[in-house]
């Protein structure tokens, strides 16, 4: 039998995860380019065009670091429960969680002055993504439920939660019957950053340095990997499994719910239905992307963010959307393969035909 | 490794060259006028977005002004900004917002761009000098509709489809079932919620439910063909919305139809010659925007004609007294006409109509 299986690679890859997706990116750019040339499109003006729009100009990178930062942060939710070995597959649900409870800080407070509106309100959805995870948390830490069934089910309960505020007791009055909340105070908008980006990007870019530099530097970080590599060997060596992952997936919804306030605050001036937009499922992407690592996590939100700028900006100059997306996939495909092939390496598997033909 | 790298390098250069070989130059010379179309799901081959880009291409065709689109954009979220933001950039002097939940992030838009055109589909916002909005009163055609639909069922029960409890949807609801019965007083119109604009499987689903209570005429407010499959499926009768789909649904009657193309062109002319004032446009069959084709086949096709006649020469409305709702409560008092801004906020149900507002 001739085959191919996969092997951990004993000496990580020369240049490393960063090398080896960058490659992978390069390679889905030339498959792009087949189906651009097959499509009628000039596959240079294309790119070039995606990489104008993303980083050509500071408002470029004003929109690109704008996307990146609700991709990082739902990112880095479910990067630190993964690199407990956990998933948190409800980080949409939290964002709409956390995008509830801020909406509900400013509907209490609407006279309060915009620093301390805005602070009150980060803090609202920070716990209400930490809420909603408490749930799975608990049942998980203390019942051995499966937190994968239990995260993604209650994306579905609190989805039906926001529909039934906005079309009911929060429902606007003077949207003609449509179902939104009321506009936020003027003064819970993020002021600006520069260009199309708020300071949305500052507050992101803390969490996710923070995180990144605690969770590799601590002996917290370090358990959080000792347990997600071997729960036998975290046991021995006395970490309370119960505890880390009662405080590791509460703390992945609060972060989650944190990119719901900054985008309530940050983009969408109102609570409406549609307000995680897919984040948090795009947020299991970025942290694949960053192998749960959350120190990767902000590099893969800005390039995944780029993409998408990029993809959109293709579409505005004339490429279908068909093409568009299915260019955006190839690059995040081909980024997610590669990342598979920097961490293991193709094996021919050997024709046991010594063995099996002795055994025959 | 970096030579490996300078080989792809090499290969999507000569790709880039190819193609450039092949592909024509589309230089668009002359006005500098150019309009851009934002919608919010893929344009395909029926439904809302379908109708708007056929609007699209009739205004770019009337008016000679170069035209894009970008699809699937969704509403409240940054993707909107971004494609705006661009379409700007590149030159586009008129931006048509084809969503209602659009409306807030145009509003922003039109303030911070007063140089440039935007004109807003289905919301009531507009500013002084660059923010306007436009709509149809599909509620004319529905009523018609409603008229082939009464004649049709033999149970006596039609099934309505139908996306959200808004006021647009609630409306085009009662003005069918206004029409219904106008042809058969004892007619019944069960409303059944999907909570999408579109979602094959859900509204399929839907409609099935509705045939299964009885009903054999279905009509529906969505954006896929989903409800006439069933009702071809099921041997009922089926009446569309947005779009003729005659050719894509067996049993298809008529359909009230959306035509957006002269009011697009009148827009971006206004726009070309510097004419352009904001208003809240609400077209009506008069204007064309909406319309709907009258079935010879239908009993009542024409008294339906002489209802479409009259409703354009302007002597006939849907919303005349009396109508009551649902409850028995008075909506509209005998020999009264309900005005623009009850309409436009219309949360209940006429009686006649099984199914709660609440959704």
């Amino acid at each position: 039998m001739l085959g191919w299986h996969l092997a951990r690679r004993e000496q990580p890859l020369r240049g490393g995860q960063t090398r080896a997706v960058a490659t992978g990116m390069l390679l889905a750019l030339v498959a792009g380019a087949f189906l651009l040339v097959l499509s009628g499109e000039n596959p240079l003006d294309v790119y070039t065009t995606m990489a104008d729009a993303a980083f050509g100009s500071s408002r470029g990178w004003s929109t690109t670091l704008g996307r990146a930062v609700p991709l990082g942060l739902a990112g880095l939710a479910v990067a630190v429960a993964g690199s407990m070995g956990l998933w948190n597959i409800g980080a949409e649900g939290q964002i709409i969680a956390g995008a509830i409870f801020g909406a509900w800080v400013a509907r209490l407070l609407p006279d309060a002055n915009g620093f301390v509106l805005i602070t009150v309100m980060l803090i609202g959805s920070v716990l209400g993504g930490g809420l909603l995870a408490l749930i799975p948390a608990i049942t998980r830490a203390r019942l051995g439920v499966n937190e994968i069934i239990t995260t993604l089910m209650l994306n579905e309960i609190i989805i039906r939660v926001v529909r039934y505020l906005v079309n009911g007791p929060w429902k606007d009055p003077n949207s003609a019957g449509f179902p939104q909340a009321p506009p936020l105070p003027a003064q819970a908008a993020l002021p600006t950053l520069f260009g199309r980006a708020n300071i949305g990007v500052l507050i992101a870019a803390g969490v996710l340095a923070g995180f990144g530099f605690y969770a590799s530097r601590s002996k917290w970080g370090y358990e959080l990997r000792l347990a997600g590599s071997s729960e036998k060997t975290a046991e021995y060596a006395g970490i309370s499994l119960r505890r880390k992952i009662l405080t590791v997936l509460t703390l992945s919804g609060a972060i989650a719910g944190l990119a719901g306030g900054i985008e309530l605050t940050g983009s969408s001036s109102r609570l409406v239905e549609g307000v995680a937009n897919g984040w948090g499922f795009a947020g299991i992407i970025v942290a694949a992307l960053a192998l749960m690592r959350p120190s990767g996590v902000a590099a893969v939100a800005i390039a995944f963010g780029a993409v998408q700028v990029g993809g959109l900006a293709i579409q505005v100059s004339g490429v279908p959307a068909s093409i568009a997306n299915i260019l955006q996939a190839l690059i995040l495909f081909g980024a997610l393969i590669a990342g598979v092939f920097g961490q293991y390496r193709p094996v021919r598997t050997r024709t046991t035909s010594s063995v099996t033909a002795a055994a025959a | 490794m970096t030579r490996t790298l300078r080989t792809l390098t090499a290969l999507i250069a000569t790709l880039g060259l190819l193609a450039a070989a092949c592909g024509g130059s589309d230089d668009a010379g002359g006005s500098d006028t150019k309009a851009a179309f934002v919608m919010v799901a893929p344009v395909g081959d029926a439904g809302w977005n379908f109708m708007h880009n056929e609007g699209r291409l009739a205004a770019e065709a009337a008016t000679g002004v170069e035209t894009a689109f970008v699809e699937a954009i969704p509403e409240g979220g940054a993707e909107f900004d971004t494609a705006v933001q661009q379409f700007i950039d590149d030159g586009y002097t008129v931006i048509f917002s084809t969503s209602f939940g659009y409306m807030d992030a145009t509003e922003k838009f039109a303030n911070e761009n007063p140089d440039v055109v935007f004109e807003h589909i289905s919301g009531f916002k507009m500013n002084d000098t660059n923010f306007g909005n436009t709509f149809g009163r599909m509620y004319q055609p529905r009523y018609i509709a409603g008229m082939a639909a009464g004649a049709a069922t033999e149970t006596n029960k039609i099934g309505y489809v139908a996306a959200f409890p808004i006021p647009e949807v609630i409306r085009g609801i009662n003005a069918f079932t206004l029409g219904a019965q106008r042809v058969n007083p004892d007619v019944e119109v069960e409303v059944a919620w999907t909570a999408t604009w579109f979602d094959p499987t859900v509204e399929g689903n839907t409609a099935q439910a509705l045939l299964d209570a009885g009903a054999d005429v279905l009509t529906m407010h969505q954006d896929s063909t989903a409800t006439g499959q069933a009702a071809t499926d099921a041997g009922a009768t089926f009446i569309g919305y947005h779009s003729d789909m005659s050719s894509q649904v067996d049993a298809y009657l008529t359909a009230p139809v959306w035509d957006w193309g002269d009011r697009y062109a009148d827009v971006i002319n206004a726009a070309a010659n510097g004419e352009y004032t904001p208003e809240s446009w609400w077209g009506g069959m008069a204007d064309g925007v909406v319309d709907i084709e009258i079935p010879t086949s239908s009993p009542v096709a024409s008294e339906m004609q002489a209802v479409k006649d009259q409703i354009i020469a302007g002597e006939f409305d849907v919303f005349e007294g009396e109508i009551l709702t649902q409850s028995g409560d008075v909506m509209v008092a005998d020999g009264e006409k309900m005005d623009d801004g009850s309409m436009l906020g219309m949360s209940d149900f006429v009686a006649g109509v099984i199914g709660s507002t609440d959704g």
